[in-house]
């Protein structure tokens, strides 16, 4: 089953108005840590403390402050900043739309189903339209006192809205300063048959979370209070870039 | 407690220009495929691009640190003083060391083995998590290239799991603009079903859908995400820069240089105390 509503609102372009209810997509199951103090295993709580007395500090006395340069601040009023905050709207407003495969994953942050919402008129020709232009709509909208960009996009059944990162939060490869290394034709060659003889299709299915699964098993072990066997992590050998062919050569041979 | 957004791998507290970000290793190992071994560094691929603000004592304009604090014994507690526990009843808890929780999958804890490449075209949108660059560490920078190069020709990505702190992921390595992008997926069981929200009425109006589509020919256009700015990020920039010009700023006391920044997370705070038991050893 999706997750519950979490929210309502009006997809809106040209002269197409549909309302929708919006359901989470995900739902992520994980095993819980605590941290605790080693000497009495007492739960050990956050606190901020002051840099320069090493104090804690308790709620009233923090204030927000912006960085204007090192160390110097402009004590910002939190009244002001909730000014910012857009007023709340239930319009969903598409502006333009884009093939789907110029949308670099990075972009892509959260899923949303969309379920239509009092009437299903519209809903389904929108699904087919989407499906068949293989396109998605770059909508912006206002929810829970926050602006977010988004892509309607249809998994061909229902319609889902994915909040998109906005440019200036994604680094740019530029940044990483990489260099470029020369290759040879026949290095190329190689790898380019050896990740071909690799290639396999997606199968989601087939990977479970086994990890989870032995953590909870370790955890249950020791709360019997049996003895855990400590297992080194495996290191490999980098590969060399003298040795770069060589490996590759042997690679395609195993798999060939 | 949690400490941490769902699906992100941990990250050190980010740091304020984007070229030190960029850098700013998560995590070092080794990724592979085949009998190619490459030593690499897990950086981030996205910055939250929230304006950022930091807590300031009010009396003394310090800025303020995260610390863990014992509630019982009423005091801070240095790093090397936290442990990780797994609650089995009230009070009551197993401990489980960085050691122990390596031990779960010792062969994915320092490599990231690309078990087969897919046609990235074939991953549903809705399997991709948070992203990630790999840079590569010295004597890698020649297999690396390689990998960028053969995948970007292939048109191909590597699937891989590998283990980080207290979770496996599964990832998709892609080239990406002459980098290699790790990209965490979802499980499938992490995904609901869509089924019980779809229209029971499957009809289509032919009409009705060729009217869409015209609105949407109307409408086509390049994806360009730089078009649409934050506007609550604009926003806020303006307050401020209305208040530099108005205001002088307050200035913080030198404080002393201690551990650092606290501990940000679970893991980071596990290896700080890691690395200070092992150099007091």
């Amino acid at each position: 089953m999706a997750g519950k509503a979490i929210w309502k609102g009006y997809i809106n372009f040209g002269d197409v108005n549909l309302p929708v209810k919006l359901h989470t997509a995900i739902k992520e199951e994980r095993i819980q840590f605590h941290l605790l103090h080693m000497g009495d295993r007492v739960k050990l709580r956050q606190q901020m403390v002051c840099a320069y007395e090493k104090e804690p500090v308790p709620v009233e006395a923090q204030v927000k402050g912006f960085e204007v340069e090192d160390g110097k601040y402009i004590i910002v009023d939190p009244a002001e900043l909730e000014q910012t905050a857009p007023e709340s709207s239930r319009l969903v407003e598409v502006h333009e739309f884009v093939k789907t495969v110029q949308i670099d994953p990075v972009f892509l942050e959260r899923v949303y189903y969309l379920e239509p919402d009092i009437h299903v008129k519209g809903y389904n020709s929108l699904v087919a339209a989407l499906k068949e232009m293989d396109v998605a709509g770059i909508c912006t909208w206002a929810m829970r006192k926050r602006y977010y960009l988004g892509a309607l996009q249809t998994s061909g059944k229902v319609l889902r809205l994915t909040t998109l990162r906005h440019a200036e939060e994604v680094i740019s490869v530029k940044s990483l300063e990489l260099q470029n290394i020369p290759l040879s034709e026949k290095e190329l060659k190689i790898g380019s048959d050896l990740i071909d003889q690799l290639t396999a299709p997606f199968q989601p299915h087939k990977f479970e979370n086994e990890h989870r699964k032995k953590l909870q098993m370790l955890i249950d072990k020791k709360a019997r209070g049996e003895k855990i066997a400590i297992l080194r992590p495996r290191r490999l050998k980098p590969t060399t870039p003298d040795k770069l062919l060589q490996a590759l050569e042997a690679s395609l041979k195993k798999v060939a | 407690m949690e400490t941490r957004a769902p699906g992100r791998i941990p990250s050190k507290p980010p740091s304020k220009r984007e070229s030190e970000a960029a850098v700013q290793g998560i995590w070092s190992g080794t990724i592979s495929f085949s009998l190619v071994a490459i030593p690499v560094q897990l950086v981030r691929a996205v910055d939250s691009g929230r304006v950022s603000f930091r807590m300031l004592h009010d009396k003394d304009y310090s800025p303020l640190q995260r610390r863990m604090f014992c509630p019982e014994e009423d005091k801070l507690v240095p790093p090397d003083e936290i442990i990780r526990g797994y609650e089995i009843g009230p009070d009551r808890y197993v401990l489980i060391t960085d050691e122990e929780l390596e031990s779960v999958s010792p062969e994915r804890s320092r490599t990231i083995e690309i078990i087969e490449f897919i046609d990235m075209e074939e991953v549903d949108p809705i399997y991709y998590d948070h992203p990630y660059y790999l840079v590569p560490l010295k004597g890698g920078e020649k297999a690396y290239r390689l990998l960028v190069e053969v995948m970007s020709r292939t048109n191909k990505a590597g699937l891989a799991k590998f283990v980080l702190g207290e979770r496996e992921y599964l990832v998709a390595v892609k080239s990406a603009e002459g980098a290699l992008a790790l990209i965490t997926l979802h499980y499938s069981e992490e995904i609901l079903p869509d089924e019980d929200i779809s229209p029971k009425e499957k009809k289509i109006e032919t009409e009705e859908k060729s009217r869409i589509k015209q609105n949407i020919k109307k409408m086509m256009s390049d994806f360009n995400p730089e078009k649409y700015a934050d506007r609550r990020r604009k926003k806020i920039m303006e307050i401020l820069s209305k208040k530099v010009k108005k205001i002088a700023p307050v200035e913080a006391p030198q404080a002393e240089e201690e551990e650092g920044e606290g501990p940000a997370d679970l893991v980071a705070a596990l290896k700080e105390s890691m690395r200070k038991v092992k150099k007091n050893r």
